[in-house]
This record gives C-alpha cells, structure tokens and sequence, in this order.
C-alpha cells in the first residue's frame, strides 16, 4: 500500500511538473509589427537590440490598465508600454512625450482664464500594432474613466474639473475645465488607453472592467511592450521598434521579489540589475564590490512630525507656538539622522516640500537644536517644574497638567529608535515623553474607525508623506480649515486641525494659479507661515533609494517616473 | 464501501456550507478592502463611496454572502448612484461555479488560483515526497539502534533543525549558496524566482530554482516526523507481539518489515493524509523568500490587501480539499489495518 502510495505522489510530482513546465505563459508573444513607413524622413538603420536588464520589484503589479490601480508599481511600468501625453525627466521637468509640446500660455495651449487646454498630438506615433495614436483615443481614454458601466479605481481629476474633452482634429485634443486646475500637469492623461482595442470590448461586453487587454497590454504606445506576465513570477517586455525613440536593449524583465533580504541576496550575487525601495542602511553593504550603486531620487516623501493643534483635542501646551517651538528647539535632529541614518542621504528637512522640486525652500533652514533657548521659552510660557519629578508642569484652570508629549508613530523599529533617542533629549529641558507605536493600518484608519490620528489622539505624529498628486506641489487638503477632520466631516484630511485663514487664501490661490513661476513665490509664503507656526517639523528628507548594476549604462532614474529614459539605457557585455 | 463514502461525502455539504458561513464572517476582520486599493494615495472620498456601491460593499454583509452563494444576476444594482438600482448584476455565485472576481486585480478567483496551484504542487509534493522517504529512513534508523552514536546525532540535529526559524534557515542557504559561492567562484544556485525568463520554463530551470526552497522546507520538516517515526516504532518494537515474534526465532529484518512497520505505519499515515491538503496552501515563508510563485503568496498579497474573494476562494479549496483527505485517510485505514471496517 505505501509502495502505492510512492508511486502516486510521484506521479503528481511529475503530473504538476509537466503541467508548470507546459503551462501556456499569460500572454503571447506579441506579432512582429511590421514597420511601413520610417518615423523620420532620412532613412535611418533599422533598430539593433541588444541585452537584457532585470528589475526586482517588492510588490506585484494588480492590474496593467490605470484605469483600474493606484500602485506605484504598475503606475511605473508605464514609461515602458504606456507613455503620458509627458512626462518628467530626473530633474522633474516635464518633457512633451506624445505631444509636440507641453501647453503653455506661451503657445496658445493654455487659455487666458486657464479654464482651456488644447493639446497638440505629434503626427508621428502609433500603437505597438501600426494603429496611428491620435485625438480620438483621449476622448476614449476620458469617456471609459467617466461611463457609469465601468468601475475605475479614480475618477480625479477628470469628475472633478474636467467638463469636456473634445477631438478638434486628429491631432488636436481640447480639453475644458469648470475651473483653472493647477495640478493638471502631473494628473491629466497620465495615461492613453486604445480605442481600437477597447471599443469593441465595451461595446460587447458592456465594461471593460474585465478586458483582456488591462491584464495583457500587448498593444502599447512606448519603447516597449508587455510579451509576457507569469503571474507571481515575473512580466517580460520586449523592444518596441515602432516608437519614436527605440530602445537599445532587447529585454526588460520585471522579477516580483516580495522578501527585501532575498532582494538584497539577488542583487549582490547579481541576478537583478536594478534593486527598490532600499533603505540607507543597505548602502554600504550593496555597494561594498564595487559593483553597485545606489542611487536616491526625490520622491516627495519627507519624515516629520505633525503637531496636533486642533482646540478641541489638542492638550493646552500643544496650542501655544512658543512651547511648539520649544519642542522643536530641544530636539537634536542632526544628531538623529547622523547616527541612525546616512546624513547625505537623508539630510534635516526644513518643509514639506523640501523632496519636491523644484517646490523646495530657498530661504529656510532647519529649526536649530537649541537646549538652552528650549529652556527659557518654557520658562517664560509658565512651565516650571514644581514638584520636582524632572518634567515641568503648570497650573491651568486650577489644575496642575504635567508637560507630557504624547508622541505616536508606526511600529517601523527606525521610528521606535527615534522616540527613544528624543525621550532622552527632551529630558535635558523638562519636557516628558509618552512614547505610542500603532500598527500602520491602525495608525491610517479613519475617524469612523478610530484612528488616532485622525481622531486627534496625539500630540506628535510622526509619518513619511507626499504630496497627493506628486510631483505637484498641492497638498492643501492637509492644511485647509474645511478640511478639519471631526465627527462632521470625518473624511477631512486636515487631522492636524490647524486652521489659519491667511494660510487659507495663498492654498486656494496656488491651486488655481497655472503659472509656476507665480506657484513658486506662493509656496514661499505658504511654507513661511508654517515654518513660523512651529506645526511641522522636518526629521530627515526620504527619498527612494535604487541599486543600479554597472553593466547598464545611461540609467536617470526619477522620482516622478523613474523609468522616463528606458529607451537610451545600455548594457555591457 | 460507495456507500460509506457517498455517505461521507453528503455530510461534507453542509460542513462545508458551514465552513463558508464562519469563514466569511471573519473576513470581515481583515479590514475595508476600498481604503486598501489606494497605492501611494489613498482614494478619495468620492471614489471610495462610488466604488463601495459599485463593487456591492455597501450592501449588508448577509447580502454579500448571498451574493457570493448564489450570485446578483437576478437582482438589480445601482451603478450610477442616483439611488434607484437599474443595471443587473453579472455574478452567478459559488454554487453555479462562479468563484468571484478579485477585488484587486478584477480577475476570476479561478483563475488566479489555476494559475498558482501547479507552481505550489510541484514545490510542495516534491517537498513532501523528499519528507517522507528521508523521515522514515532516518526515524527508522534512530529507533532501531537507539541512544546509539547515530540516534544521539540524529536527535541532536532534529532539534536544530525543528527550532530553527525556516526564514533564517532559507536566507542563510540563499547567501551560502547563491551569493558566496558565486563570489567565490564555485558552481551556484540562483536566489530568487521559479526559472530564469531568459532561458524559459525548462524542466533544468526548474529543478535549478527548486533546490534551495525545498531544502528549507526539507529540513525543518524531517526534523519533527522523523521523531515521529522514531517514537511510534519504539513503542510497537516493546510490545508483546514483536516479542513473540522474535522468540519464534523470526530473523530481526522479517519482524521488523512484517510486524513492526505495519503497526509503526498507522499514525503517520493519520498525519501525512491531514497534511497533504495543506500543502495546497503552500508555504508562505519559503515561498515569499525564494519568490516562488505559489498560494501561499498569493494568500499573503491578498489578506494585505482585504481582497476577500480570493482569499474566501482560497480558503474554500482547502477546506474541500481536508474533508476529501480526510475521506480518503479513512478508506486507507481500512486497508492498512485489519481491524477498521467501514461501515
């Protein structure tokens, strides 16, 4: 019997091999495009491709239409098989993709009142099949995010400011908006979708929620296209020599490698070109052969700490700047990143915006770390200690309150090292700590489900955050007094409850003004106040860190995009 | 005996109806599955209402296992969210085979699992197949000759190999083996994925990739079922009848391939026949870690996610599948002992 036995497990062995060896991948090789005509009038030699380069990504992309995902790892992949109408170079300067230019005022593409933006196509493009790109497939692309028989991830921006996207001609696309919406270069078609491809599936199907094409994007408008996706194992892309500018390698191969430690094993032993999401204290270990570098790319994400100021739920000493500023003044955040981080990597940052440029300040610097002044602030603010248990405290409306910051944060153990080494400064001034760590999904939850933060249980939260729609500067909803997040309004993303109508006027003006040399000057006086209300405090700048083989050659990678140049990167053999 | 089974398998229905009933409850626990599709950016307000309503999560969770039972095709839903439903839905329900979409990926349950299920098998029953020839020589062995020098060593190893953590072991193998030896020179192993798409889905790939995982999974398991082994045939040699057996003059291989093996055999059949349909569930660190492509990830990806169908899918086909087993350990039973008789 158990011979029996032997004998059948090992059939199903042999059966279950057979069956992943034989297994058709989720896709077919794409059909070799046939080239008709030459993009350019000289006739120029056909592309050469050569080499392969691979890529580990911790996270598996869910779904290759945008329509249907907001992560960053499928939204990435798009510089390689789904071009926006521009994109963004490693300086975050955008750079006309599709289009002949970006729409400017300068050009006529920008309206006077900034409420039209007529695009103009470039004549030259085609899908990955030979299907011309033009005017049609944005109004498609604008008609499925909006059609009530699908169901897209998002709708923003185009429900909230778009009121008509027209084809004026196959290469002009106009574009109206019910009011001048200053993030429309970082969020309006960030991606085309096909109408030959997809037409026929709505119209069959009634959606395209289910299209074959969202799992399988064969037919792309980029320097490559999807030839295979083995789902959990790895998505293949081949060079497309139907784009504008053909890529020099052959091959890109996207590993989903869920484990950092086995990320990091395969980029030392170099089965992975290029390593993400890396931390600081990875460098030196990574880059010891000499083989690899690791790169930092301005992502917009900075660590801080939000002080709650919110009347209703902030403590007494929470709502007064001086003791908000003595806080500040007593924490030596310098010696932080110095120890715990890489200081070159992850300098003190001064605002929000010190990881977005070209937003960053020009004029502030950090907060210094003070101790002494610290002291004589509290002092003069009332705050003594009167009973001589170390921590200074004050008498407020007949009651003694005890200068006890309660101070939330993740559960990430560079965060808990953090608390620990500014519970001990703090301690040189008086100032106590209580020390809190959530869980990230308890930390993010909502009012309704009782988040600390946004039920303003806090008095310091410390976080990595960006602005929403990156690399636009906007982030108001944060800082905005109808934004205040309370029983009335719990989806409102303001938790710090700071509200401060000055700051309110230049957020509204800067999100309705198009000219960013004009953006630039209201980010200036929008980051004076905060830094003068003493509500955020920079603790290290974050950006997101890349290994990088050294046999591919001509990699810029981004914090926008990081992928923008794919077509000029070259191996060496 | 088709009577004991069909038997069987008629109590099975409504342990699995109940399975799902519970299973589908605790889902619940895992968390809002609309405040999780965000990547960077959370979706807004608007959006996250509108594909609540969409998706069916706004209806009360009765309803949503109905939905899933048996499907919305015959009931109107409100997709424009003008509060009147208009649009009839397009899920037919568990029981007429429609195992659902993902949440995430919007892809059939099915699917996904079809596409999975092979890379899990292959990883896991070779796994297995190495667990068992390997526990009973080695447990055999030990009991055999036991506190010899060999049974001292063994059990000695056991022990560090059962208390080892299986990540610690499979990243310490990883950069033995894949990292080191190919800085030193040696022939290596590759350290991450199932085969290299450059060279394609060959059967050398496969066995190349293969080795580290199961050796994890190799180590850590042979530990304890080779104790197993060990004690279960130590005790069936001190009985009466191995004794009896030994005085009629029997040679010691015939006593112990007749009579202490058989005996020896019936627990550890008990816990292979409730272990096999685990195996469907994959191995989520050694998958994770040496990136494999299996259910266990797939598992993992989705319950970070809250993407209940998958996982109510997933969860679903392990339960079938312990009740079959269990079916199945039964009717061996009643061969390998004489004594059981099913009625």
């Amino acid at each position: 019997m158990k011979r029996n036995l032997y004998v059948l497990l090992s059939l199903l062995v042999l059966a279950s091999m057979t069956l992943a060896a034989c297994g058709t991948p989720a896709t077919e090789a794409p059909q070799a495009p046939v080239v008709t005509e030459p993009p350019a009038p000289t006739e120029p030699p056909a592309p050469t491709f050569s080499g392969t380069v691979t890529i580990t990504f911790t996270q598996e992309p869910d779904n290759l239409n945008p329509m249907y995902t907001d992560m960053w790892f499928s939204g990435i992949l798009r510089e390689f098989y789904l071009k926006p109408a521009w994109t963004f170079d490693e300086k975050a300067n955008p750079i006309p993709m599709l289009t002949t230019e970006i729409p400017s005022t300068e050009n006529g593409g920008l309206s006077a009142d900034g409420k039209t933006i007529t695009i103009k196509l470039r004549d030259d493009i085609t899908w990955s099949d030979g299907e011309p790109l033009t005017a049609d497939d944005f109004v498609f692309t604008y008609d499925m995010v909006m059609s009530e028989k699908n169901v897209p991830l998002s709708r923003y921006p185009y429900e909230d400011y778009i009121t008509s996207v027209e084809a004026k001609d196959p290469t002009t696309v106009v574009v109206t908006m019910n009011e001048p919406y200053a993030a429309w270069l970082t969020r309006l078609f960030s991606y085309i979708l096909p109408k030959h491809i997809l037409q026929p599936v709505f119209d069959k199907d009634g959606t395209i929620d289910n299209a074959e094409w969202n799992r399988n994007p064969t037919v792309g408008v980029g320097p490559f296209v999807l030839s295979e996706w083995e789902t959990g194992s790895h998505l293949a892309f081949k060079a497309n020599p139907n784009w504008i500018q053909p890529p020099k390698v052959e091959q890109v191969f996207i590993l989903i490698v869920p484990d950092d430690a086995a990320q990091e094993a395969a980029i030392l032993a170099g089965d992975t070109d290029f390593g993400v999401f890396l931390s600081s204290d990875q460098i030196a270990k990574l880059e010891a052969d000499g083989k690899v570098k690791v790169v930092s790319v301005a992502s917009g994400y900075d660590e801080a700490w939000f002080l709650n100021v919110n009347p209703d739920t902030a403590r007494p000493f929470m709502l007064d700047v001086n003791v908000r500023k003595a806080i500040a003044l007593a924490t030596d955040r310098f010696t932080i990143v110095k120890d715990l981080l890489v200081e070159s990597v992850n300098p003190v940052n001064v605002t929000y915006w010190d990881n977005t440029p070209p937003y960053q300040t020009d004029t502030l610097t950090p907060y210094p770390y003070d101790p002494e002044q610290a002291k004589t602030l509290l002092d003069a603010a009332g705050w003594k200690d009167s009973d001589g248990d170390g921590m200074r405290d004050k008498v407020i409306d007949g009651k003694k309150v005890d200068l006890k910051v309660r101070y939330i944060t993740t559960t990430r153990e560079l965060r808990k090292s953090v608390q620990a080494v500014v519970e001990q400064q703090w301690k040189l001034v008086g100032i106590g700590a209580e020390l809190i760590n959530h869980s990230s999904d308890v930390f993010w939850n909502g009012y309704n489900d009782g988040g600390p933060q946004a039920q303003g249980l806090y008095d310091i939260a410390e976080y990595s955050s960006v602005q929403s729609a990156f690399p636009d500067p906007d982030a108001s909803a944060g800082f905005l007094c109808e934004q205040i997040c309370n029983a009335e309004n719990p989806d409102g993303a303001n938790t710090q409850g700071y509200c401060n109508p000055d700051l309110d006027v230049l957020l509204k003006k800067q999100a309705i003004t198009l000219d960013p040399k004009l953006r630039k000057e209201l980010y200036n006086q929008i980051q004076q106040i905060i830094y003068d209300d003493y509500i955020y405090v920079g603790i290290w700048l974050d950006p997101d860190l890349w290994s990088i083989n050294s046999r591919v050659k001509n990699v810029k990678l981004s914090g926008v995009q990081p992928f923008w140049n794919a077509h000029e990167w070259e191996v060496a053999e | 005996m088709t009577n004991y089974i069909l038997r069987r398998l008629a109590q099975a229905i409504p342990q699995l109806f109940i399975i799902s009933v519970i299973l589908f409850a605790l889902m619940q626990a895992f968390g809002d599955p609309i405040a999780m599709l965000g990547g960077r950016i959370p979706p807004r307000p608007e959006d996250k209402e509108r594909l609540r309503r969409q998706m069916g999560l706004d209806q009360p969770i009765y309803m949503q296992y109905v939905t899933w039972l048996v499907g919305n095709d015959w009931q109107k839903i409100d997709m424009d969210g003008d509060g009147v439903p208009e649009t009839y839905g397009k899920r037919a329900g568990i029981l007429r085979g429609d195992w659902g979409n993902s949440l995430v990926t919007r892809q059939p349950v099915l699917k996904m699992i079809g596409e999975r299920l092979p890379n899990t098998l292959l990883l896991m029953l070779t796994a297995e197949i190495i667990i068992i020839i390997l526990s009973l020589a080695l447990g055999l062995y030990s009991a055999l000759r036991p506190y010899s020098l060999f049974d001292n060593i063994a059990t000695g190893l056991s022990f560090i190999g059962y208390s080892m953590p299986v990540f610690w072991l499979a990243l310490s193998l990883m950069y033995i083996f894949a990292v080191n030896f190919r800085r030193w020179g040696l022939p290596y192993l590759p350290t991450v994925g199932m085969y290299d798409p450059a060279v394609g889905k060959t059967s050398f790939e496969l066995f190349k990739h293969m080795i580290l995982p199961v050796t994890t999974l190799s180590i850590i398991s042979i530990a304890g079922y080779s104790r197993f082994v060990r004690s279960s045939v130590l005790e069936v040699l001190g009985q009466d009848y191995i004794r009896t057996a030994r005085a009629k003059g029997l040679r010691s291989m015939i006593v112990v391939r007749r009579h202490a093996l058989p005996n020896a055999a019936l627990p550890f059949i008990t816990v292979i026949g409730l272990d096999i349909p685990f195996l469907l569930a994959g191995a989520v660190v050694t998958e994770r870690i040496f990136a494999w492509p299996g259910m266990g990830r797939l598992f993992i990806d989705h319950t970070e996610r809250a993407d209940f169908p998958v996982l109510m899918g997933i969860l679903m086909l392990i339960a079938l599948a312990v009740v079959i087993f269990q079916i199945i350990t039964d009717v061996v039973y009643s061969f390998v002992d004489p004594r059981i008789r099913l009625e």
